[in-house]
């Protein structure tokens, strides 16, 4: 596969995007404007950018509690998303929810998930639906390595074999459930289940965008084309903690510092360099996000919060 | 006394248990070598027990849920926890249709020992799947025990007799009370299923409170004494099922007004059952129709502004109650 200039560059301000976005996200966690808890994707972009830039607008998503990438690269608008998380009304959901179970109509983002392993069986319904509507679209189903456990998992691998279901299932694996190493909690590999049920699989290095790109790009064609269900799995690393306060020792120092070495956003712009792009159209276009994530923190602490009304009980 | 916390006392409870007795054991999602829990609740007992006994699994509560109830019937004394009570509705059949059931289906052949640890509660902006309190929905379902601790003391009593109760037990924590503090002896003590308490003495009101709202009943009867001159009785259940009826009707027959105060949603909760059970046995002693004070019937949502409203926070209680005795701010109740 080919690799553009431009598509490189854009690659790379997505992913940046969702680093100052998260980072963002963070800082104001940090100072208390963030309620509850929320879930960083920091590290990850490679794996998020990569698995959804492939997508078309037509097409659906169903994120995971770790989900903003995701959802941002979808098409979410960082400034109501910014608001949802910090509870304002001008929010993608009127700030009732905040991060981890955002909806965004608009750009086919069907909701993440607070319950781990709800979207498997929601993703066949979607699947079903796109199928019976006639649709030409299909849905990238994401979730986590530690997610996979869910047996509800291989009910939905099953029902989109036997029905022939236009659905990606995304596992984002970063190694991790919150403390636990997927090899502790599994001896086989999420991408090998996914074969038991006759699936299209890939895995991909969740720190090389370009090769999350390339392998999503080749499934996406395949099962808009041929109307059956498929797998990728991206080996990533998410840099912060499970949640944005935790900071329990339970993963080596030296794997953490490895994968940090991989930091994907780093590697694209070595990358760029190397093929003589000047650092000023880098740099050009941090700025550029720069101002964007400005511009979404004034909307979001400008905004005002929602007002209880009657008409939300039922 | 010495004082440790609510999440203290439930570790100490689990660790004594499992000092005494080989077939106590704890499943759930890290709960052992990595988190400790997710409240921190069980750290230190993976280094005592080992993971035999202190079992991390994979995130699949249908099978945390179904394993306890295995190893139940085959005579163990599992503890499960499920991460937050919101996960509980994964692992539903286990409750609605097995372990309820099991005793009685089995004319008495098991007496399973089975504790379901749920920490629930909102207040802390996680929002309708990290929030509820549940209790309501699952005293609707016969074979359940139902025990809601309300601070250290309470929490390591009633754990230690769940833990070899014969009966299956969903044991409610409260995210808002692992932190808190209280006086818990260093001897053994245990308290039974269905024995409430007198939080504290009053004769103008009585308020049925349950888990956290048991803090929110003590500072609001403190303003409205400080305020309306109202002594107000606050009885604590500890248990719903089985629920000390006695001593709810005896407060209702010295003070004859009932308010019942929970963090669950208003339709169909505790507050409901109490009432219903107030108004068949205890209708000659009031003077007041029952007044239930609960979570609106919302999911809860994350945003302050809008979480605070729909759950019952101690300045919405004040005010509620307030309403109900006819005063306002400032007038006392014997005016
Ligand atoms: C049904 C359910 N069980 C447990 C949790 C608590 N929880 C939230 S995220 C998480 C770890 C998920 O791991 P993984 O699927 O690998 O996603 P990651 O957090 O690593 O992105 C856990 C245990 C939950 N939200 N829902
Ligand atoms: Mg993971």
């Amino acid at each position: 596969m080919e690799f553009s200039k431009a598509l490189l560059l854009d690659m790379l301000e997505k992913m940046v995007l969702i680093r100052r976005f998260e980072e963002k996200v963070y800082q104001l966690a940090t100072r208390g404007v963030v309620h509850g808890s929320v879930h960083l994707c920091i590290g990850e972009e490679a794996a998020s950018v990569g698995s959804t830039m492939p997508l078309e607008k037509k097409d659906y998503i169903l994120p995971t509690h770790r989900g903003h990438g995701q959802g941002l690269q979808k098409g979410a608008d960082p400034n109501r998303l910014l608001a949802e998380i910090v509870g304002r009304k001008e929010g993608l959901c009127k700030g009732r929810v905040g991060s981890m179970h955002f909806f965004d109509k608009d750009n086919n983002n069907l909701g993440a998930q607070g319950i781990l392993g709800a979207q498997f069986p929601i993703a066949v319904g979607v699947g079903l639906a796109i199928k019976l509507k006639k649709m030409d679209s299909i849905l990238a189903c994401y979730f986590g390595d530690g997610t996979s456990n869910q047996g509800t998992f291989f009910e939905a691998l099953n029902f989109a074999d036997m029905w022939d279901l236009p659905i990606i299932f995304v596992c984002i694996n970063n190694l991790y459930g919150m403390g636990t190493h997927y090899e502790d909690t599994c001896n086989i590999k999420v991408h090998q289940k996914a074969k038991l049920y006759n699936m299209e699989v890939k895995t991909a290095d969740g720190t090389d965008v370009k090769d999350v790109y390339k392998k999503m790009s080749g499934l996406v064609k395949k099962v808009r084309k041929e109307r059956r269900p498929a797998m990728i799995e991206c080996y990533t690393y998410r840099f912060l903690g499970h949640s944005a306060f935790d900071n329990r020792p339970y993963r080596p120092k030296e794997e953490v510092k490895e994968w940090k070495s991989k930091d994907p956003i780093k590697r694209l712009e070595a990358e760029l360099v190397q093929q003589g792009i000047k650092e000023e159209e880098i740099e050009k276009i941090k700025d550029k996000i720069e101002e964007i994530i400005k511009g979404s923190e004034e909307f979001a602490l400008g905004a005002d919060f929602p007002i209880f009304d009657p008409s939300m009980e039922t | 006394m010495r004082e440790i916390t609510y999440g203290e006392a439930l570790r100490e409870a689990m660790a004594e248990e499992m000092r005494k007795d080989e077939d106590v054991i704890l499943i759930g999602e890290d709960v052992g070598k990595g988190y400790r829990g997710c409240f921190g609740v069980s750290t230190g007992l993976f280094e005592e027990f080992g993971p035999e006994r202190i079992i991390d699994t994979p995130i699949s509560e249908n099978t945390i849920l179904g394993s306890g109830i295995g190893a139940s019937l085959m005579g163990m004394k599992p503890i499960v926890e499920i991460m937050f009570a919101d996960f509980i509705g994964v692992c539903f059949d286990g409750i609605l249709n097995q372990v309820s059931k099991i005793n009685f289906m089995s004319g008495d052949q098991f007496n399973l020992n089975l504790v379901i640890r749920l920490p629930g509660g909102s207040g802390g902006g996680t929002g309708p799947h990290h929030s509820q309190c549940l209790e309501g929905i699952f005293q609707s379902i016969p074979g359940l025990n139902i025990v809601l601790p309300s601070n250290a003391y309470e929490a390591k009593g009633l754990l230690k007799t769940s833990i070899s109760l014969g009966k299956p037990v969903l044991f409610f924590e409260h995210k808002k009370l692992y932190k808190l503090k209280s006086g818990v002896p260093e001897q053994e003590y245990a308290i039974p299923m269905g024995k409430g308490r007198i939080v504290q003495e009053g004769d103008d009101l009585t308020i049925v409170a349950v888990s956290y709202m048991v803090e929110v009943a003590k500072k609001v009867s403190e303003q409205l004494k400080k305020e309306n001159g109202v002594n107000i009785e606050v009885i604590d259940p500890r248990t719903v099922v089985p629920l000390d009826t006695e001593l709810i009707g005896n407060s209702v027959e010295k003070t004859s007004k009932l308010v019942i105060l929970e963090e669950g949603p208003l339709r169909g909760g505790i507050g409901a059952e109490v009432a219903a059970i107030a108004s068949e046995k205890f209708f000659d002693f009031l003077d007041y129709p029952v007044k239930r004070i609960a979570s609106k019937n919302t999911p809860i949502p994350m945003t302050p502004s809008l979480e605070k409203e729909v759950i019952p926070t101690p300045e919405r209680v004040v005010e509620e109650i307030r309403d109900f005795l006819g005063l306002k701010k400032g007038l006392l109740i014997k005016d």
